[in-house]
Order: C-alpha cells, then structure tokens, then sequence
C-alpha cells in the first residue's frame, strides 16, 4: 500500500512543491513591500462592495495574488448568485 | 583593450560566490582571453585560497586605491595561467576602505588590462555589495535550490534591476543541485527556480565533493578535465559567458529509468 500511497500522493503534499508555493507566495509580498495582512483587508472591503449589489457565493470566492514575470497580478474571482433588488 | 566587468553576487552568504569566481575566471583563462579576478570581501580574503595563492599576496586591492602600491604590483600572476591575476582584498580592512567612485575607477583601470574582469562580492547588499557591483557592466547571481538563498537572490536581483542602464543584463547559476533529491520531490528544480524568480539561466552546478577537495588543494574544478561534475559546469559557464551555445547539462537524465516512467505513466505531477 505504501507504494501506492507514493504513486498517487498528490504533488502539493512534497516538500518541493510547498517550497515553491511558499517561495512564490513570500516573493510576491517581499516584491510589493506588502504586509501579511493587508491583503485580506482589501478583500473584506471589497467583498463589502459587491455585496452591496449581488449575492455572492463565498465558499468558491477566490483572492489571490499570482505572480507574472517578475511581477503580481490580483486574481480576484466572486461567483454571483442573483443581484440584489 | 576594453574587457567586460562581471560582478558575482548572490545576497546570501555561503551558496559559492567565491568558488564560482576562481572556477569560471580559471576556465575563461584557460580557453584564452586574460582574466582578472578581484577579491571585493574586504576584511574576509578568500579567493587567494581558491587559488592556492594565499603565499604570493604582497600589496592588495585597498593599497592600490590608496595608491600606496601600483595595480600592477598588487596583481598576483596565477601559477598554472599567466593570463590569469588575481587582485586580493585587503584582510585587515573592513568595507569602509573603499567607496564606489574608487571601485569605478579602479575597474575602468582593469578594463584596460584584460579581455574579462570578474569581480567576487562580498554576502550581503549594504557598502561591500554597492562598492562591488559600482563599476560592474554584467551581473552573475548565484543560488542554490533553497528558499533563504533564492529569497536573497531575488532582493539582489531587484537591486540590479534598479541600476539598469549601468549593469546591461545578469544571469543566473543554479549551484549545488541534487539530482536525486529533485526526483524524490525533496529539493526544488532548476525549472522551479527559474519560475519563480524569472531570470535566464546561465548555468547549473550539480552538487559534488571534490568542491572541497579543490578548495583545500587550491587548485579549481574548472582547471582539470578530469572532474565532469561541478568542473565541467563551471567550463559550460565560461563558454556561455563568452557567447557560445552550450547545452545545459540534463541532470534529470542521470537516472530515468523505467522505474521513473512508470510512476510518470501513473502520476505526470510526481516526476
């Protein structure tokens, strides 16, 4: 079993990957001299925003910041379910 | 005369400035063109040792700026390549003993001497890093596969980007890789680095012992035919910094085996 538990492991799990999703996520806020929690602040004020006209589904929101080159986009997805009257 | 002056830096201490800079300016030597290489660690001299000429410094780097020698006096000839000087630090001086518009004059003055001036810099990105990389018209950044040195080396690259229209372009080497540790999904690949911080690629040093065996003989890798491992990367490196197209070495094909493609049959993420 363990040899199938090492072939079908998912890849995120490995200590490479977490090193390269940590090293990405830290590189991104080292770059925008961003503190940790800034960001989940801006996301409370904007969800806040588009609450105000839409019911939003928040289990499947995403807020993200991705990096591109050497630089970070926001990635910021809000699935709507109806708008508001 | 007008050489290109080469700064190799890399932020974190520890991860093989120095070893590169005896290796490629060793190698570069070797295939013809006159090389200097110029110790910048004012206060911690090691290149001499790299070397193997720790015995033959007389005047160094802080003597010359303060003109109490001539940068001819001060240049040590390597024994094995007579195009190849070394110009030491200073051991008991610290940073503060030169500034960059001397470190700009004194580059301009090698320039005139050699095909290829290789500055080693010190750890770090305050005095010694900014005097080292003041003259420099290329970068050489050097990490290895781990976060606390591609952290630094990203912060390093940052610098270098912010000082464009002097340093025309930086490249990075990739040092002690471990092939196998990559396969099992332990250390972070070349590719992942590569990503991550976005930068070309100018070399991949595999990890190997007789690192520390050349450092103790100071003789380096790059000098002999006989290592393939570290030393032959180092001679890729001075190919590619004189402009020839050299394959990288494939360290991922060292052990494929039908092991290895019959988990990527099953799992494509895991090898």
């Amino acid at each position: 079993m363990q040899l199938l538990d090492w072939l079908f492991r998912k890849s995120s799990d490995d200590a490479r990957s977490k090193a390269k999703d940590r090293m990405k996520q830290m590189l991104i806020h080292d770059r925008l001299e961003l503190p940790p929690d800034r960001l989940s602040s801006l996301e409370e004020e904007l969800v806040a925003v588009v609450c105000r006209y839409f019911d939003i589904d928040r289990d499947t929101t995403r807020f993200d910041l991705q990096q591109y080159e050497r630089k970070a986009a926001l990635i910021a997805n809000f699935p709507l379910v109806r708008s508001k009257t | 005369m007008t050489g290109r002056v080469i700064v190799v830096t890399s932020g974190k201490g520890g991860v093989g400035k120095t070893t590169a800079s005896a290796n490629i300016g060793l190698a570069l030597a070797a295939s013809g063109p006159s090389v200097a290489l110029v110790d910048m660690d004012i206060g911690l001299r090691n290149l001499d040792i790299l070397m193997g000429l720790e015995n033959r410094v007389v005047y160094n780097l802080v003597d010359v700026v303060e003109e109490k020698c001539k940068l001819r006096q001060a240049l040590v000839k390597d024994k094995r390549l007579p195009n190849l000087n070394l110009l030491p630090a200073a051991q008991t001086r610290d940073k503060t003993a030169v500034n960059a518009d001397q470190m700009k004059k004194l580059t301009e003055e090698l320039k005139g001497m050699f095909d290829y001036v290789l500055i080693d810099s010190p750890a770090g990105i305050e005095s010694g890093f900014q005097n080292a990389i003041a003259g420099a018209e290329e970068a050489v950044v050097i990490c290895t596969p781990e976060m606390s040195a591609v952290r630094d080396a990203d912060r390093v690259i940052g610098l270098l980007e912010a000082r464009k229209d002097e340093i025309s372009q930086y490249r990075l080497i990739i040092n002690r890789i471990r092939p196998h540790m990559v396969k099992s999904n332990d250390m972070m690949s070349v590719q992942d680095v590569l990503e991550i911080l976005s930068v070309k690629l100018l070399g991949v040093v595999p990890e190997d012992d007789q690192v520390i065996v050349s450092t103790n003989k100071g003789e380096p890798l790059s000098g002999s035919s006989d290592n393939q491992k570290a030393g032959q990367a180092y001679r890729n490196i001075a190919k590619r910094l004189q402009g020839e197209e050299v394959p990288f070495l494939n360290l991922d094909a060292m052990d494929a085996t039908w092991f290895t493609k019959v988990v990527k049959f099953f799992n494509p993420a895991r090898v």
